[in-house]
């Protein structure tokens, strides 16, 4: 071997990177040559040299490092920021921390919940309902996971008292069409309860499907105070929506505003187009399918 | 450190133990990603640093990489990819690719009005450890003559000697070959010897 060749391995051989058989040829070479030999001492002082000289960082960088908060109330596991509650469920923490992790991409660590959002989650594990959830549902969106952010948002704007239907969901959230990848989202609701996916039903009638049964889901709907039995009627009619003689404003049955209709005023309708033929509009509220 | 060519060191040296960091990370377990943190920090401190020879910037852009690093291996990265990952050259890759950026940004940017860069965002740098050491005059020769070296020989000095890494790592780091590698660290220890010589430093370190 030529110094030339030996004096760009003596690095490797430093560290024993070298295989076998170059590294006896290297070593061969270095008892026969001084100044090979010297040049390996070199590197070495050069190295520890180089190495001293490595500084710490200048500062920590954990405070980088995003996490958020995770507590448990009564039987389920509840994760929340300083913004409002991210996600609820039942299961083991393990699980929970999986499916967290998969969503927000963050690690979760334990943390007294706020009063505030605390008495939220209680009230709406005991079927009360919630109104005005506080949230915190800013997973970084992309194409997959952006309707399912629009579908949450404008769900949990849906009053206590009140249904609304998988396809004014899917208006809102300026998706008319997708009325299927809507409800898949509703189905996937992260924070059911608090989030009322309960208060969205087909707009054919009846309660429609639950992720913890039907049943539960009607229950919960005459507790916060829905007229069931008088949506099931309305639906067996046709009529999807409800207008007021007196105001000529059309709503949807539900609605606050269309509840306080009188009797003798209320107008059906089939759809917002047949409302609007009739010269009414559409109730700012409830917004029955902007038109 | 005379039998030092025998043991196997620089291979051995920062391999997290009997964890998988990057998978841990990746099902964001607890602290995970502080502990890549910690592990990490001042190892591509000193790499960005070698690269930029400027702290603040150095501070950037590691704070920066690893913001990516968190984000591609819990938001982009699918499992199997996360378990397959050579962590320690990937962070090194990142941080040298955004390292040079930033030296390429700056370069064409020293046109620009002075109000244009903000360095609110950066803590004070205090330089620490470094101090007592720095007043002996050889280090501060050595600090001088790596700092005038060409980056490509800087990087190398930087990750073969202070990270101690191996020609394999390196190689997947700066993407080369472990063969043309060992000519390039040696020319890159040519000049850092000249370099130290033109200083009057002739005796070894």
């Amino acid at each position: 071997m030529r110094c030339r060749t030996v004096l760009t391995r003596v690095d490797a051989l430093r560290t024993g990177e070298l295989d076998a058989p170059e590294q006896s040829s290297v070593d061969e070479h270095l008892k026969t040559c001084g100044s090979c030999e010297d040049s390996l001492h070199d590197v070495e002082s050069l190295a520890r040299a180089v190495k001293a000289l490595a500084l710490p960082s200048p500062r920590s960088f954990r405070d980088i490092a995003p996490h958020d908060s995770l507590d448990r109330v009564d039987d389920v596991w509840v994760a929340f920021s300083r913004r409002g509650l991210r996600m609820i469920s039942r299961g083991s923490e393990d699980e929970f921390r999986v499916r967290y992790a998969k969503r927000y991409g963050r690690a979760l660590e334990r943390a007294e919940l706020p009063e505030n959002l605390r008495k939220q989650v209680t009230a709406a594990l005991h079927g009360e309902g919630v109104d005005k959830p506080r949230l915190d549902l800013d997973f970084d969106r992309d194409d997959a996971n952006d309707l399912e952010a629009k579908v949450l948002e404008s769900m949990s704007r849906i009053p206590k008292g009140e249904v609304r239907s998988y396809s004014w969901l899917a208006e809102q959230v300026g998706n008319p069409k997708a009325v299927r990848a809507v409800a898949n989202c509703v189905a996937r609701n992260i924070v059911p309860f608090v989030v009322p996916c309960h208060r969205v039903v087909p707009a054919s009638g009846g309660v429609g499907k639950y992720a913890f049964g039907s049943k539960l889901k009607r229950e919960m709907l005459e507790r916060e105070g829905v007229d069931v039995e008088r949506l099931e009627e309305l639906a067996r009619e046709g009529v999807r929506l409800i207008g007021s003689k007196t105001t000529h404003i059309v709503c949807c049955p539900t609605c606050k505003d269309a509840r306080r209709i009188r009797e003798e005023n209320v107008v059906p309708f089939r759809d917002i187009d047949d409302a609007i033929e009739h010269g009414f509009r559409p109730c700012k509220r409830c917004q029955p399918f902007a038109a | 450190m005379k039998n030092s060519w025998t043991g196997g060191e620089a291979a051995t040296v920062d391999v997290p133990a009997a964890e998988n960091l990057a998978l841990s990370v990746h099902r964001c377990q607890s602290g995970a990603f502080e502990r890549l943190i910690d592990h990490f920090e001042s190892a591509l401190f000193n790499y960005a640093h070698g690269i930029l020879q400027n702290p603040f910037d150095a501070q950037e852009v590691v704070q920066d990489a690893l913001m990516r690093a968190h984000k591609a291996l819990t938001r982009q990265y699918d499992e199997a990819r996360c378990a397959a990952l050579a962590l320690r050259p990937w962070l090194f890759r990142t941080v040298r690719n955004l390292s040079l950026n930033k030296r390429r940004s700056k370069k064409s940017a020293l046109n620009r009005p002075l109000e244009e860069f903000s360095d609110d965002r950066l803590g004070p740098y205090v330089g620490t450890a470094d101090s007592e050491l720095a007043r002996r005059e050889d280090v501060e020769m050595l600090q001088r003559a790596i700092a005038l070296l060409p980056v490509d020989a800087r990087e190398l000095i930087v990750l073969r000697f202070m990270e101690e890494m191996s020609y394999a790592e390196i190689a997947k780091t700066i993407g080369s070959t472990e063969a043309a590698l060992r000519g390039k660290v040696f020319r890159a220890l040519r000049l850092l010897r000249e370099a130290l010589e033109k200083k009057g430093v002739t005796h070894a370190m």
